[in-house]
Order: structure tokens, then sequence, then C-alpha cells
């Protein structure tokens, strides 16, 4: 009897194992087929999709270009893509004259950085610390991701064959208010946090900037505000900040002049 | 170990199928005014098995085995709970994939019980034996087992006179 006793222990055991087991491979699933949804898009067409949005930005909106300002963004940019072991997008780094607190990625790794932002940071760390972020948008596609979700496989390749137009206005609107689901901003947050320590920067950056934005209570847009409200971003916060780098790590800073950058931004 | 015979469907009274099929079917109302927090099913087994476990060995046995197969469905549903409080109010825990993983876990050990209790008071009202793994000999066993104390007490009358 005792010996049936045993097995039956060990059957349920085996049952209760076979059922974790299966939970996980289950949960792995469901993350890879998000992963394998913006795979429908090749990265010729992202690159498409890039450029009709990239019209459509330079249309709207005003842009820095060739100044102190700019290529100090090139300077931080060029410093966190040489970081990154491979990439397949050749990246494009542009301010946006604007004084929302913003940054957003379109397809194709271009990055863009609004005015706004830039001021209200106060070294060019914090600025490397959103423009990892917005890397890791990219480089995990959540991009695509979020606009197959939501717009449909069937309109993004209307668009990429010549669609109506007014649905390229409202794929770009939703790319700009960067909302993401919970598990791409931390995705994109854990992928930053790498990235910036193999750029020789300092990880405390990103949550000393987010920091900065919660406690200025400042007017910053849906996502932002999602962001700072949601008590999963003090955990974001509390992430970059206990990250732990390698024991050899030396941050190097930027030479860039951040005063000049800023008052540049400003008189613009 | 000796343990008393066991009746057969026919010898066992309507009244005593349906206590011991109220044992399992309790459990699915004290669940859904338990949720979120799965511990109302359990008092509830506990109150029905002490209410019931006297009136008869096959009501003792099916009060027990639910009550005893709710003890590890309550632990498992209660990790899930305060794994997932935890992880909604402090800084400190994520949402893991493992974290996940588990709540699957126990969603579908959860149902998996549901099944078998379905099972298990459909054989009660019939007036069946259904041993779940490992609870069922458990619950045999401390049911229809012959205690010394139970031929003790039946050599000794309950009423004596008062001198």
């Amino acid at each position: 009897m005792q010996s049936k006793t045993l097995r039956d222990i060990l059957v349920l055991l085996t049952i209760g194992a076979a059922l974790f087991a299966g939970g996980y491979f289950l949960v792995r699933e469901i993350s890879k087929s998000d992963y394998d949804l913006s795979y429908q898009v090749s990265l010729e067409q992202e690159e498409e999709l890039g450029n009709l949005f990239k019209d459509l930005i330079w249309d709207k909106y005003p842009t820095v270009k060739d100044n102190y300002a700019d290529s100090a963004l090139q300077q931080i940019a060029k410093r966190l893509v040489s970081a990154l072991d491979t990439t397949e997008y050749r990246y494009q780094f542009t301010i946006i004259k604007s004084k929302e607190v913003n940054a957003f990625t379109i397809p194709g790794g271009n990055i863009y950085v609004f005015s706004g932002l830039i001021e209200l940071a106060d070294s060019p760390e914090e600025v490397a610390a959103v423009l990892a972020h917005e890397i890791g948008h990219a480089e995990k596609r959540h991009v695509v991701t979020k606009l197959i979700n939501e717009m449909s496989m069937s309109a993004v390749v209307a668009v990429l064959s010549g669609g109506d137009p007014s649905v390229i206005t409202q794929m770009l609107q939703s790319v700009i208010s960067n909302r993401f689901s919970r598990e791409h901003e931390d995705e994109a947050d854990k992928f930053a946090l790498q990235l910036l320590e193999n750029a020789n920067i300092s990880p405390k950056n990103m949550a000393k900037f987010f920091q900065k934005m919660s406690d200025e209570n400042l007017d910053y847009n849906e996502d932002l505000e999602f962001m700072m409200t949601h008590p999963h971003n003090n955990k974001r916060i509390e992430r970059a900040r206990k990250y732990k780098t390698r024991n050899n790590f030396i941050a190097e800073p930027f030479t860039i002049d951040w005063e000049r950058v800023k008052k540049e931004l400003k008189s613009e | 170990m000796e343990f008393y015979p066991l009746q057969q469907p026919d010898e066992i009274a309507e009244r005593e199928k349906e206590d011991a099929m109220g044992a399992y079917l309790m459990m699915f109302a004290a669940v859904a005014i338990g949720l979120p927090l799965p511990i109302i099913n359990l008092i509830a087994s506990i109150i029905y098995y002490f209410i019931n476990r006297k009136k008869s060995r096959f009501i003792h046995f099916h009060c027990l085995q639910a009550l005893l197969t709710q003890i590890p469905t309550t632990v498992i549903n209660w990790v899930a709970v305060i794994w997932g409080v935890t992880i909604l109010v402090s800084d400190q825990y994520e949402a893991t994939e493992i974290f996940w993983a588990y709540v699957v876990f126990a969603a579908v050990c959860t149902f998996l019980y549901f099944i078998v209790s379905i099972v298990a008071a459909y054989k009660a009202r019939q007036g069946k034996m259904y041993y779940f793994l490992v609870f069922g000999p458990w619950a045999y066993q401390i049911a229809y087992r012959v205690r010394p104390t139970d031929t003790m007490q039946s050599n000794e009358p309950l009423n004596k006179p008062p001198f």
C-alpha cells in the first residue's frame, strides 16, 4: 500500500511538473508570437513605411539641422549605435523643434527627439538614456508589432502599396503617441540599460531623467503620463536605479557643451 | 490495518448520497463567493466536513476527500494571489515568465480539480466510491479504518443506570 501511495505521489508531482512546464512553454510561445508578428513585415517594407512617415513628419514639424545641438545629438547617437552588437537598421536621429517633452521611433530605425526633451535634460547622458530606450523599441521591432496590432496587417500592406493617405496619417499618430504595452516598455528599458552600459554611459541616467519628469509634473504626452502615473513606472525607475553594471565599468563623459546645446535650442 | 466493509450503492440511503455529493458541489458556490481570495471554499469545506462526518462512513469519506484535495488547490491559488499582489504593490518584483507560467499552472490545476470534483459528485450521487490520486486512499484510510476505540465503544453500553 505504501509503494502505491508513493507511486501516486510521484504521478501527481509529475503531472504538476508537466503542467508547469506546459505553462512556461505557452507563455514563451505567446511572447514569441508577438515577435514573429513583426517579421511579417520585411526590413525593406519597414524602410518604405519609414520613408512615408518621414515625409509626413517633415510636413508637420520643423526640424533642427546642421547646428551644434544637432551635432551633439549625432555624437550621442553614434556612441550608442556603435555599442550595439549587431543591427539591421541604418539609424537616423532628428531633433524636432517643439516644446513637447517626447521622443518617438518610426519604422526603419528613424528616431525623433523633441527639443523640449533635450532642454529638460541636464546632461547628454540623460538624452542618451531616452535614445537607448527608443533604439530598444526599434531593435525589438515594437513599432511594427504595434502597427499590425492596432491597424491590422492588411492596413500596413495597403499603405505600402499606395493606399489611403488618411490611413498613413492615422498610423503616424499612433507611432507619435509612442504608447506601447507594458511588456514592450519593459523590454525596451532592459535593452536600454544594457546598451547604456555597453556604451560606457551610466544607466542611472535613465532613472534620473524619468524621475525628473515625474518630480517636475510636466505637461507630458499620453505615453509619458502613463509612464509617470502608473505604479508600474516607479518600478521602472527603481530598476534603472538598481541596475548593476560590470565590475570594471567606468562611465565616459561626453565632451559636449550642454549649456550651449540648450541655449541654441532655446534661441531657435 | 483493518477496515470496515464498503457499502454498495443499493445499501446507501438517498439522503447519504446527496450529502456526499454536496461536499463537492458546495465548493463551487464557495469558490464563486471567495474569489479573488481563494479561502472561503476551504473554510466552507471544513465546516461541511465537521457537520457531516458523523452521519456515515460514506459521507465521511467524500467530505474528507473534498476537504483534503482543497488544501493543495487553495495553497496553489494563494501563492498565485500573493505573488501577483506583491508584483503589483512592490517595486522589487516583476511579472516574469516564471510568474505567468505559474498562473497558467494554477489555472489548469484549478480547472482539473473542478472537473474531477464534478465526476466525484456524480459518482457520490450514485452511491459509488471515487478515489482521487493520493487523497482518495488517504481519506478512505481515515473514514473506514477500524479504530481500537470503536470496538471499546461497542462493548461498553452508552446508556447506563445512575447507580
